[in-house]
């Protein structure tokens, strides 16, 4: 890489730097005038601090060396005053831009929330949830300095050593030359010992992993390291990586053993300074005590800014690269979209139509549906049935456009499923799933999912109707019982008569459903096929079928294998063809069931 | 408290090195308490110099070269960078005795814990949540070490510094010291106060922040049911409680945040300020100099850190001693099943007979028996299979053999031998056990492949990886047997793996041969390969294979169905094809299976 490439480079880096400012900047936008205020009050608390050791001065030379009590008690409640002030200001203006922080952080933390759950199905096939997690969580946690106190103090501290420059100079610049002259040493050191800790951090970071991922590793195959008889072995190899670790921390303690003791002889030699060149002022009579005693403090009180900003700046480059991240995820196309011409209120009936549709999760793989064509009339039962992998969920996931289709059409009521609002397309379905079917929160959360038009009358009736109420009133709230981890508490039975429940109370229009593989017992899979021919009755249904039962009432149906629909008709019909495979499946997957 | 007492050996075994650490510390205290006395001393005899007439009408040129201000200064000047230069030595010495040695401990203590998770039995980790006992061997390692680093330096640091600093100040004058001192105390109570509160606070955010976490997770888990109810809108509004919430407890902690640094100011300004008043007072009355309120405002500003860091260590330690409890539960465990009196240490080879005699076992904390009354026996060569449902009791069954578990009632016999007079290294040497889980270590696949070996050769781990079927995968890689695996390195895919992990128990050469649903990955083609291998070193190999699939035991010897802990159907594939029980139910559906598979 050239000069002039490494200077593009970077000119490009400020420019992402200032894009990105420039979109966080939003979040703050509504706190702009609060904003103002905290800088206001950070100028008065950096010049109120570098103001103390000033009164300090006027008392010991306007009062003490001049033997003025009075006058003493009065500088020195002046004192007090700016002390309690500067204290006061000082939280103030911690806690508001702490506040204002937060207030940002809540918005851009929602706003990524919602951007994602808004975002195509696709996307959550490709990004694992770990990842979309971080994004709402870590990488907006570490945009919490930058937001927050991050760019006022570094203001504040610019100020402060502004003002405290200000009032040496004032009193006496000769001094403050002397003084100031182990300012670049400062410097210096701060900026060789910051390059070479980056570099410790990064290994002391990198071997804190070893340790933790060895013990983890070791902890799940431990079973393995006994069987073996390798306990030895791995003994010294974990003594290894501790050894790193250990070494690791040694060299950074090194590194700060030489820099911390560096800055108090540095501040020190600056005292020194003062009390050399200063003393001999103050003999020839162009300086007093008071400045003298103001100077050995403002030595120590300079030290200190110098030190927090080069901390911030790397604060803030971190913040930068995590909210790179985040506008990344802010700026995914969502794949599936609304129509501009929606229709208007419309009134589904629920026949659906598969018209030569084809589609593949991906580019790259094969397809899954093939050539599919098929029509579900209005009010009738659509009974699906195949091989694990033959392409049946994907009926279910693009009929509700979780996925648009390659080739081909889908329409409901004749009209392409397109032209639906999204809205109004998936409110015309009811879904019943296999699994990840329920939420943390009460029964009655999981069934009405906070949907405000379903009162609770109606799901007590529903309830009732299914005699899902036997179960859910023996526990101990009801309705209000608050289930734990999606509801692990409860039966696998008594979780779908809940599916159901909330199908049944969204009463839709077509009902899809994924029957469970599982065994339920045999008291709730009464309850369950009851419920289920309550649900089914007049209505347009597509279901996975892996009951017996379900497949002999469906009006017809669906043999897919390999992704395509390779037979249909009624059950009867399809158990008649001898080598067809329907029969096969049905000696496979229901013979052994016993029909009610 | 009394638990952290139990770790001073550690201090033991470093005496000589945290003896020295401390006599640096104190020392390096002496020297820089030397600096403010210094101060005093150089204005009071500037002070001196001018009331007795020097002339102030010479430049300051002069008075820094003249004979008796300028070797004044000179001398004082001198000293005092001898001073800063002497402390900041021994400040280095003290660090690099002090913290070092804490690391050392912690490297100790990590090797101590880490040997116990080796020597802890199966039935702990079963009893135990994998994540709580990560937890002992990482975080709470770290807050001991707390105790021994940052915790012991400041302890030290606050009273040797307060202890010289506070002597030379009563010394100078016992009524200005009360009164600079006056504010401390309530310095080190509010950093005792905040430190406790921030603790307690960060502990309920970092709770909300795993449920803001698991909200996300969540919705974006069931994001189809969401879409299908289109009740995005819910879920968002659902979030952003959750998120609320979060921001709330954050800002009760930054109230408290935002009061520490402007109330530590505060009250050192205070110190400053009754100094200055008292002291001014007193310069009047001519009791103390003003060089004596210069030192005096250093030294108040010398025991900031070490009077605030007190009551921060304070609650440092309490933390500290909360783990160790922790720790200490831990290395209390009983240490695995090992050797005992009754064992015949002159055994060192089996042939692999294998006899169950009415076993029975029940897994720790669990009422019900997982196996019921087993009994059989596979002769020295012989194959056995096990099937059945999942849940019925094969798994625990075959990890009875290598003694990950003890069976509760009945014995196992080995060589004619119950299997408790065998040492139990021998019997693991001389046993290949491929798990349900492959479990492989993330390092090269070699490393891997002779993980239950003592000397590794090339040809060695060549030869088993060509016997499980697994060598032309990889030599496909570009490194070949120095693939990495894991995190930092690639993935195998599921069959790989298991082929890899069959590769492992292999290049034992063991007398039994443990397959527990070893080849379900694995197509049906390589998996016949492997079991041809098999066959022909089944002679002097006792081979027991679980599995679902009638082609991995149908050339089994003896085969054995479980159902619900107990043997229910015993026989070799013909006899129990004509039983047509269970395992024929069995066959017939993967026939059908594969049929449609074809069509």
């Amino acid at each position: 890489m050239t000069a002039s490439d490494k200077n593009k480079k970077s000119n490009n880096n400020k420019a992402v730097d200032s894009r990105l400012i420039r979109r966080l900047y939003v979040y703050l936008e509504p706190y702009k005038w609060y904003l103002v205020g905290a800088l206001f009050i950070t100028l008065i608390v950096s010049f109120a601090g570098p103001l103390r050791p000033y009164l300090i001065q006027v008392a010991v030379d306007d009062y003490i060396a001049k033997d003025d009590g009075a006058g003493l008690r009065l500088i020195i409640y002046l004192y007090v005053g700016v002390l309690f002030l500067e204290s006061l200001l000082m939280i103030a203006t911690t806690y508001l831009t702490r506040w204002i922080g937060q207030g940002a952080l809540f918005s851009l933390r929602n706003a990524v929330f919602n951007k994602i759950q808004s975002l195509h199905v696709q996307f959550f096939d490709r990004n694992p949830i770990g990842k979309l997690i971080t994004r709402t969580t870590n990488d907006i946690e570490a945009l919490s300095d930058l937001l927050s106190s991050g760019v006022v103090n570094i203001i504040g501290d610019i100020l402060r050593i502004f003002f405290i420059m200000g009032f040496m100079f004032y009193m006496s610049w000769e001094l403050s030359l002397v003084a100031l002259s182990t300012l670049p040493l400062l410097f210096y050191a701060t900026f060789v010992f910051k390059a070479k800790v980056r570099v410790a951090f990064l290994s002391v970071r990198d071997r804190i992993a070893q340790v933790n991922s060895f013990v983890q590793e070791h902890i799940n195959g431990m079973s393995i390291v006994q069987l073996f008889g390798r306990e030895k072995e791995e003994m010294e190899r974990f003594r290894e990586v501790n050894e790193n670790h250990a070494s690791a921390h040694i060299k950074t303690i090194f590194l700060f053993a030489i820099f911390w003791p560096t800055v108090e002889v540095l501040s020190s030699l600056a005292m020194t300074l003062v009390i050399w060149y200063g003393g001999a002022s103050t003999l020839s009579g162009t300086l007093t005590f008071g400045i003298l005693l103001a100077f050995i403090q403002y030595v120590r009180l300079f030290f200190l800014p110098v030190r927090d900003l080069s901390d911030k700046f790397n604060t803030l480059q971190s913040a930068l690269a995590s909210s790179e991240r985040i506008f990344s995820v802010l700026d995914t196309e969502n794949r599936v979209k609304e129509s501009e011409n929606p229709v208007q209120n419309p009134l589904v009936k629920g026949t659906i139509t598969f018209e030569n549709v084809w589609f593949r999760y991906n580019e790259t793989e094969d397809y899954v549906l093939k050539d599919v064509s098929f029509e579900v009339p209005a009010g009738t039962t659509c009974a699906v049935v195949g091989a694990t992998g033959a392409g049946k969920t994907t009926l279910i996931n693009l009929v509700t456009r979780f996925y648009d289709i390659e080739r081909g059409t889908i329409r409901l009521d004749g009209i392409d499923i397109k032209d639906y609002s999204l809205f109004d397309l998936r409110s015309a379905f009811g879904l019943v799933l296999q699994d990840n079917a329920l939420f943390s929160g009460t029964i009655m959360d999981n069934i009405t999912l906070g949907n405000p038009k379903i009162d609770r009358q109606k799901v007590l009736e529903a309830g009732h109707l299914v005699e899902a109420d036997r179960f859910i009133n023996k526990l101990p709230a009801k309705y209000d019982y608050v289930l734990q981890e999606r509801g692990s508490s409860l039966s696998m039975g008594q979780r779908q008569l809940i599916c159901f429940l909330r199908a049944m109370v969204y009463d839709p229009e077509i009902l899809i459903l994924d029957e469970a593989t599982s065994n339920v017992d045999s008291e709730t899979e009464e309850l369950v096929s009851n419920a289920m021919n309550m649900l089914l009755k007049d209505r347009t249904s597509i279901i996975i079928a892996h009951r017996l039962a379900t497949i002999q009432h469906a009006d017809n149906i669906l043999v897919m294998h390999k992704g395509e629909i390779r037979e249909s008709g009624s059950h009867n019909e399809l158990l008649g063809r001898s080598e067809g495979i329907y029969r096969k499946l049905y000696e496979l997957q229901y013979k052994d069931q016993i029909v009610a | 408290m009394r638990e952290l007492l139990k770790l001073n050996h550690y201090f033991y075994k470093y005496k000589g090195t945290i003896l020295l650490g401390v006599l640096f510390l104190i020392f390096a205290n002496g020297f820089l308490v030397w600096i403010p006395v210094l101060i005093r001393q150089t204005i009071d005899a500037i002070e001196e110099l001018t009331e007795a007439g020097f002339a102030t009408t010479d430049s300051v040129w002069q008075a820094l070269t003249s004979p008796e201000a300028g070797s004044l200064l000179a001398m004082n000047s001198f000293y005092l960078i001898l001073a800063a230069l002497m402390y900041g030595v021994l400040l280095f010495a003290t660090r690099q005795t002090l913290i070092v040695t804490s690391r050392r401990i912690e490297f100790d203590i990590r090797n101590e814990i880490y040997d116990k998770l080796q020597r802890l039995p199966q039935s702990y980790f079963a009893r135990n949540n994998t994540g709580d006992i990560y937890v002992r061997a990482t975080e709470d390692i770290v807050r001991v070490r707390e105790y021994f680093g940052p915790a012991f330096m400041y302890m030290t640091q606050t009273i040797a510094r307060s202890g010289i600093i506070i002597t030379i100040m009563l010394l100078v004058n016992p009524k200005l010291t009360m009164w600079a001192l006056l504010p401390l105390p309530f310095l080190s109570l509010f950093a005792y106060w905040v430190s406790g509160f921030i603790h307690v606070r960060s502990n309920e955010i970092q709770e909300q922040y795993a449920n803001v976490a698991g909200r996300a997770q969540e919705a974006f888990s069931s994001i189809r049911l969401i879409k299908a109810y289109a009740r995005e809108d819910y879920e968002s509004d659902r979030f952003k409680n959750e998120s609320q919430v979060y921001k709330t407890k954050k800002l009760r902690l930054d109230i408290v945040e935002s009061l520490f640094h402007p109330l530590l100011s505060l009250m050192i300004g205070l110190s400053v300020v009754l100094v200055l008043w008292q002291g001014g007072l007193m310069v009047i009355e001519g009791i103390v100099t003003i060089g004596n309120i210069a030192e005096f405002i250093i030294h108040v500003t010398y025991l900031t850190w070490p009077v605030a860091s007190l009551g921060y260590t304070i609650n440092l330690i309490q933390r500290s001693a909360a783990s160790q409890i922790r720790i200490a539960k831990m290395m209390a465990e009983a240490d695995e099943i090992s050797d005992s009196d009754t064992t015949n240490f002159k055994i060192d080879k089996l042939k692999g007979e294998i006899e169950f005699k009415n076993v029975s076992f029940r897994y720790p904390d669990s009422k019900e028996y997982a196996l019921k009354n087993i009994s059989f026996r596979i002769k020295s060569g012989e194959s056995a299979a096990f099937v059945g449902r999942t849940g019925s009791g094969k798994t625990t069954l075959i990890q009875l053999i290598p003694r990950l578990f003890d069976p509760t009632e009945g014995e196992i016999y080995v060589d004619g031998i119950n299997y408790k007079e065998i040492p139990l290294t021998v019997l693991r040497q001389n046993i290949g056990f491929v798990p349900q889980d492959t479990f492989l270590f993330s390092s090269t696949i070699g490393d891997n492949i002779s993980f239950g070996i003592k000397n590794p050769t090339y040809e060695k781990i060549h030869e088993a990886a060509e016997q499980a079927q697994v060598l032309d995968n990889i030599l496909e890689f570009e490194k070949k047997f120095d693939t990495v695996l894991g995190e930092r390195g690639i993935t195998l895919s599921g069959g790989q793996k298991q082929r890899t992990s069959i590769a492992r128990a292999l290049i034992r050469k063991p007398a039994i041969l443990i397959l527990d649903d070893s080849l379900s990955a694995v197509d049906t083609k390589t998996e016949d390969a492997i079991l041809n291998h098999l066959k022909s070193e089944m002679e002097h190999r006792t081979t027991l294979t679980v599995s679902h699939r009638i082609s991995s035991v149908i050339n089994a010897d003896k085969i054995f169905v479980i159902d619900d802990g107990q043997i229910v159907e015993s026989g070799n594939h013909e006899s129990l094809i004509n039983k047509n029980g269970y395992y024929a139910n069995m066959h017939k559906k993967q026939l059908l299976e594969k049929e449609l598979a074809d069509l």
